[in-house]
């Protein structure tokens, strides 16, 4: 690929966020006018540990340049705990991914409702990396 | 541990006398059935014949603990089995797809099995019984046990509640794990004793070897790797159907966004310029692999029921080992140990998360 297409790829990113923290923090970056790259597409989990792992691999198999989860900071979920089961889950599908070198494009992060900056910082950053990163080699397979 | 040594033929009556005595209303065992093994249900003792010859045969033909999944019965079960199955049906104890109070879990020493058909073909040379001298001696004849065995570190009895391991020469030795195993042994016409079980030499053995074999495997370490390594599935889903720890009632595969036909087909060809057919090869086994990741036992039914061949043993229990070492879990050992996905820790796992 040469220079000049790699800076047009405008990578797809697909983001799993929990109701309580990240989708409102995503809310508090747009009412203070924070701007962050368009490129994430948000699925809104009503708690982090909705998250099915197979969400990561369809995702990804499907094309997704990138995927991010975001919850509640351990100790501070909505439901108790439940960060804490879907860290145990993340931790697993992440050595899977890891052992074919697709853990690169699965970030996880914890940023709860008040950090609107840190979620449009996270999302420049996110973006950059993913970039940086290029298309996904799954997303014109034939599977 | 509670134990006592008997003679090798002396085992058959110590089976019998379990049902004999009531301890258990049936028993789940090998028998021989010409010159393979497979397992039979049996409430009349009377059917049991030769049963030494069945329980120490080294033959692999589907994991006893998938047998028994899901009898959630009141009756009590005995399982007579090798270590990968009763660490399996431990599992599923955790799993609540068994009753932990009516099962009596009987595990049985190993040396590494043949599959049905390499067992059936070379029964002149394996034999009734093969100690693991006999199996490196016939692997120099091109005979070998599955790969699973060979990668396998469990292959000394020490789970469920009573142990069957070799003792000296043709001796056995006869041991119960927990309460329940000792009760067991109690109620039959043996005279316990405190039994030492010395073997963490030989099972640090049987460790180096498993692991040296597994080093000389090749490697699923990248995407291009594991689609070649997939490349002939032909999404049968056999493997799952004779695993012991995937369980679930209704698998997502089976459902129409898992297993997509017609219309759906065709949607996903146009979102993608073209997919393979069958499709989903990776999906599946990508899924099942995070499914079963911190309960495969590493039993190696997967590779024996896969139609095309492939050596599954390289995937499955491979990569299951790398989520277990992140919880520090082993699968099977112990039943009160909760579930990784199930419990937590408040501070955990750092690395894991970027």
């Amino acid at each position: 690929m040469g220079e000049e297409a790699k800076e047009e790829f405008e990578p797809k990113i697909v983001g799993f966020t929990c109701n309580w923290c990240t989708y409102a923090a995503a809310d508090l970056a747009g009412t203070s006018r924070k701007k962050y790259p368009p490129n994430s597409r948000i699925i809104r989990l009503m708690c982090s540990a909705r998250l099915d792992p197979m969400f990561v691999l369809k995702a990804l198999l499907n094309g997704a340049d990138g995927v991010f989860f975001s919850g509640c900071h351990p100790g501070e979920c909505h439901y108790i705990k439940g960060n804490f089961y879907a860290r145990r889950r993340i931790a697993a599908i992440r050595t899977i991914l890891k052992q074919f070198g697709l853990d690169d494009r699965f970030k996880s992060y914890w940023i709860s409702a008040s950090e609107g900056e840190k979620f449009a910082n996270t999302m420049k950053s996110l973006t950059e990396e993913v970039k940086e990163l290029g298309p996904n080699p799954l997303g014109g397979k034939i599977l | 541990m509670k134990g006592a040594e008997l003679k090798h033929e002396d085992l058959e009556g110590l089976l019998k006398g379990l049902l004999d005595k009531g301890v258990v209303d049936c028993l789940v065992m090998p028998h021989r059935t010409g010159k393979n093994v497979s397992y039979m249900l049996v409430k009349d003792a009377d059917k049991i014949e030769s049963a030494a010859s069945a329980i120490f045969a080294p033959s692999f033909s589907v994991n006893a603990a998938n047998l028994v999944k899901g009898w959630t019965i009141k009756e009590k079960v005995g399982i007579v089995a090798k270590p990968c199955e009763i660490m399996a049906a431990i599992e599923l104890i955790k799993l609540k797809q068994m009753d932990k109070e009516s099962m009596l879990l009987i595990a049985v020493d190993c040396a590494g099995t043949y599959t049905n058909q390499v067992y059936r073909e070379h029964y002149a040379d394996i034999g009734d019984e093969a100690d693991s001298a006999k199996i490196t001696e016939l692997e120099g004849k091109g005979i070998t046990i599955r790969e699973a065995c060979a990668i396998c570190e469990n292959k000394l009895a020490d789970e469920g509640d009573i142990i069957i391991a070799k003792g000296a020469g043709e001796n056995v030795v006869v041991a119960g794990l927990t309460d329940r195993g000792v009760d067991a042994l109690s109620a039959l016409d043996i005279s316990l004793e405190d039994k030492d079980l010395e073997r963490a030499a030989e099972k640090e053995k049987i460790a180096a070897e498993a692991k040296a074999k597994l080093a000389s495997l090749p490697e699923l370490n990248s995407l291009d790797a594991l689609e070649e390594f997939l490349q002939d599935c032909i999404v049968c889903k056999n493997c799952r159907d004779v695993c012991p720890v995937c369980y679930c009632k209704e698998c997502f595969f089976d459902q129409p966004l898992g297993d997509p036909v017609g219309g759906d087909l065709l949607n996903l060809a146009e979102l993608r310029g073209a997919i393979g057919l069958p499709t989903g090869q990776l999906f599946y086994h990508l899924t099942r692999v995070y499914h079963v990741s911190t309960t495969c036992v590493g039993c190696g039914a997967c590779e024996d029921a896969c139609p095309k061949d492939i050596p599954l043993t390289r995937f499955y229990p491979v990569i299951t080992q790398k989520v277990q070492e992140i919880f520090k879990y082993e699968p099977g050992k112990d039943v009160d140990e909760p579930l990784p996905f199930t419990a937590y820790e408040e501070e955990e796992l750092e690395e894991c998360l970027r």
